[in-house]
């Protein structure tokens, strides 16, 4: 307490010295007046009591020495006299300063942008409560390279009511909804989930209430909203709870609206509804409902364990839950027999904890990089120093005093630089954040915060002591003598030796950087370089949602044929079609198919990518037409049906056979009417659908009108810039329905090079 | 560090600024001196600065305070008083210094035994 007072009080003292130096003089100097006159009083002459004055005061001079330092902190005094004088000799040489401080700023603001990022992906914790016990599951495919994969409704409710380590235990799918009743239909991402999300997040809904275990049966319509959806769409009327509002063309009732900021899947901040599986309980005649299809596996699943039970103890109970569905339903689950446990945050991280460790190391090589050029800068100047280090010493420096007065040298301009730095850390992460999209999951929380502050800090420590020490060491071993001859210039052979060291280091760490940045550029040129398969100049895409409350397949396909129609008329629109999914999309559907001439069990028939395409798609994305026809307006459900494969389809199936002629029956059925034979009736060029990979993927295209399973996206090829026909696009769509939201309109070429842009990143 | 060699004699010097704030109320540091003079009548020595020094460590342990003023013969002069502090210290250390000076007298006063 009591040391406490005086140290507070020595603080202060510190701002106020010399203040408190004037006092003490006025102080003396009055006390010495008062004695002088006492003694001249007594009969002293003015010279006399002057000095006796004195000799009974005694030592002025050592007094204030005595006080000053009492009053404050001596060696913090030093220590900023060595700042100021630091700060002093780094102006004194401009020249070496800026470059110093500029190739540091380089090297700390690469790293403390790319430590946000790394922070926000990989370390920050999940955003909901006991987020360690959160884990994902998938089943376990262990035929051909084994792989984790969905769930179908019917193997999840199956794990659901089996297992007793999970608290809860919950499936969740992407969807798309569009929202009407208020204004204009807008589109939204939004998920299906079984009914405890909110419990198995351990969230509360901001307003109103998750969902009720009874909202599961088929024919209840329920959704909570995200704050954002409900501030933008619903105006954030707290009355909405309780509310209907149309989505997908169906009246929902709105029970709650989740907490600002709650995102969940946690790396997916755009959806922005949540509705119940009963969703999926329910379809059209004559279709089977989703929840009644076990080989239908679309589900993601995110459980909580419980208290005191290990990822190994669950999946102990899981795999055998797994295996004995296998047994029980061997067509579907043969291949399915065990199961694939994970930590929540790992999956979210995902892939990307790799490359951004790799990226780490690479700013990490950037910044010694750095640190050595600075030191050989340093090393430099230390020979033209050499004379004022030697004249120190000579004057009674001691070797420490040296090295300390450099280490501050050092510390000064690490501090520059990691001011400046910080400045270029801002600036990278608001300039390339938005151009990395949303390839890499959380990477828009990355921000500046205490974390990425606490880390530049540590960095300009270790940077400066990095890049000074050594040089600092070398020059406090400086030869008195022979450095203050004249001429004697040069430091000590272990200096030389010191340098070419940094410098072959420097040139090693250099080539490493060069070679790795080659491999990417050559990586990136390769990407874009390859053939694409179509042309993505001057064609236009673009989505809308058909409510399915209003349409069913027979109205679907007449709203598609006059939409096309009227597209084909705009001026400028040199061909349209439809088709899902999109080559360079990256979406993919893979469905089995069984070949006439070898046939084969449900778990052994091989797979394929496909796709659903109408009339004129093949010409209008620019595929060529190898072998055979393309779908016309009668390849409908009451002729044939038939396929269109690709090249790499022939090549892989039918091993150079034609495949023209050939008939395979695919697992992709409009519902009630069974898998049936198709015939392939046309050949057509490898487009590339995955972004990704060097290989053509094989892929079999269905005419929409026999497989009526949406109307996918629309593609037209434009004799003009593709964008300026956006608005008439918009306009014809409007004059068919109003209900309809048009989104993601993009240009093909947009599409491929944001595919190409997440490959990179 | 020079508080080592003569902690007890900074110690009394300390007792005595701080007992004379007590008796005279608040002074300067020429009054302190003087007041110390008179009432040691020159059986006591001291270099008058080092009742600068005594002040100091006072005022930083917060048991004096100290106001800038006039003196009698109209100088600027700062004025030392007493914390409330201070006079608990004065009474804790007086009752102190009773105590071991009536020790050391008693010890003083035992006839060498033979």
């Amino acid at each position: 307490m009591l040391s406490l007072r005086i140290l507070l009080s020595r603080i202060r003292a510190m701002f106020e010295h010399a203040k408190a130096d004037r006092e003490l003089d006025a102080e003396v100097q009055s006390h010495l007046d008062l004695l002088a006159k006492r003694f001249i009083r007594q009969g002293m002459s003015a010279e006399e009591a002057r000095y006796k004055a004195r000799r009974q005061f005694g030592g002025v001079t050592q007094l204030k020495e005595e006080l000053h330092e009492r009053r404050g902190f001596p060696y913090v005094e030093t220590l900023w006299r060595d700042v100021r004088y630091a700060f002093r000799q780094l102006r004194n040489a401009p020249a070496f300063s800026s470059a110093a401080v500029l190739t540091l700023a380089l090297g700390i603001g690469t790293n403390i942008a790319v430590f946000a990022v790394v922070d926000a992906v990989v370390f920050r914790p999940l955003p909901y409560p006991e987020a360690n016990r959160l884990v994902a599951f998938a089943s376990w495919v262990t035929r051909g390279t084994p792989h984790p994969d969905h769930l179908s409704y019917p193997n999840f409710f199956d794990f659901r009511s089996g297992n007793q380590v999970f608290e809860h235990f919950v499936s969740y799918r992407d969807e798309e909804f569009s929202v009407s009743g208020r204004g204009e239909a807008i589109h939204v991402d939004g998920e299906i989930v079984s009914w405890d999300l909110f419990p198995v997040l351990q969230v509360q809904p901001e307003l109103g209430r998750g969902f009720l275990s009874s909202e599961e049966t088929p024919g209840t319509h329920v959704a909570v909203l995200s704050h954002e959806l409900w501030q933008s769409y619903f105006g954030g009327d707290p009355a909405v709870i309780g509310q209907g509002a149309t989505i997908n063309g169906r009246t929902f009732t709105i029970v709650g609206v989740a907490p600002r900021d709650f995102h969940f899947p946690a790396e997916s901040p755009s959806v922005q509804l949540w509705t119940t599986l009963a969703e999926d309980a329910a379809a059209p005649e004559p279709y089977h409902p989703l929840t009644e299809q076990r080989g239908a596996r679309i589900l993601d699943v995110i459980a909580r364990l419980k208290h005191g039970v290990t990822v190994d103890q669950a999946r102990a109970q899981m795999d055998s839950i797994a295996a004995a569905l296998a047994t029980q339903y061997p067509g579907e689950n043969k291949n399915h027999a065990s199961t694939y446990i994970l930590p929540e945050l790992e999956r979210v991280v995902g892939d990307s904890r790799q490359s951004m460790f790799v990226l780490l190391a690479a700013v990490f090589v950037l910044l010694l990089i750095a640190c050595a050029n600075i030191a050989n800068l340093v090393m430099a100047r230390s020979v033209e120093r050499e004379r004022e280090v030697a004249v120190r010493a000579a004057m009674g420096a001691s070797r420490a005093n040296v090295v300390r007065q450099l280490l501050m040298e050092g510390l000064a301009l690490g501090f520059l630089g990691s001011l400046a730095g910080l400045l270029l850390a801002f600036a990278c992460l608001r300039i390339f954040l938005p151009l990395a999209g949303d390839s890499i999951p959380r990477i828009s929380l990355a921000a500046v915060d205490r974390r990425v502050l606490a880390f530049s800090i540590t960095l300009a420590l270790f940077t400066s002591i990095l890049f000074s020490l050594l040089p600092a060491l070398q020059a406090a071993k400086v030869d008195l003598v022979r450095s203050l001859k004249e001429g004697a210039r040069g430091i000590t052979g272990g200096g030389e030796r010191f340098r070419s060291v940094l410098v072959s280091g420097q040139i090693t760490l250099g080539l490493m950087l060069l070679c790795a940045a080659g491999f990417l550029i050559a990586a990136f040129l390769q990407l874009e370089r390859r053939d694409l398969g179509f042309r993505s100049d001057h064609v236009l895409t673009f989505n809308l949602d058909l409510p399915q409350g209003q349409y069913n397949a027979a109205t679907g396909i007449r709203f598609s044929d006059e939409l096309l129609k009227r597209l084909r008329a705009l001026p400028g629109v040199q061909s349209a079609a439809a088709g899902w999914p999109l080559p360079m999309q990256g979406d993919q559907v893979t469905i089995s198919f069984d070949m006439e001439e070898r046939r084969a069990g449900p778990s052994d028939r091989p797979r394929s990518d496909m796709a659903i395409v109408t009339p004129g798609y093949f010409r209008t994305l620019g595929i060529p037409l190898l072998e055979g026809r393309d779908f016309t307006e009668r390849d409908d459900r009451q002729a044939p049906p038939v396929l269109v494969v690709n090249q790499a389809f022939a090549d892989k199936f039918f091993h150079g056979e034609h495949a023209l002629g050939k008939r395979i029956e695919p697992g992709a059925t409009n519902g009630g009417d069974g898998t049936k034979l198709h015939e392939i009736i046309g050949v057509v060029g490898n487009a590339k659908q995955s972004p990704g990979g060097m290989a053509p993927d094989p892929i079999y295209y269905f005419p929409f009108k026999q497989l009526s399973w949406g109307l996918g996206s629309i593609v037209l090829r434009t004799a003009v810039s593709p964008r300026s026909e956006e608005s008439a696009a918009r306009a014809v769509v409007a004059s068919l329905d109003r209900q309809v939201p048009v989104y993601q309109v993009r240009t093909m070429e947009e599409l491929s090079g944001k595919a190409i842009a997440n490959l990179v990143f | 560090m020079p508080e080592d060699k003569s902690e007890v004699l900074q110690g009394t010097l300390d007792l005595m600024v701080l007992k004379t704030l007590e008796a005279l109320g608040p002074l300067h540091g020429y009054g302190i001196a003087r007041r110390i003079e008179q009432i040691s009548e020159d059986l006591f020595r001291l270099n008058e600065g080092t009742v600068y020094a005594s002040l100091l460590r006072l005022s930083q342990k917060g048991w004096i305070s100290s106001k800038w003023g006039a003196s009698e013969n109209n100088r600027k002069a700062r004025f030392y008083s007493l914390t409330k502090a201070g006079r608990k210290q004065l009474s804790h250390e007086t009752a102190n210094w009773e105590r071991v000076a009536s020790v050391i007298g008693r010890l003083l006063q035992v006839a060498p035994q033979r």
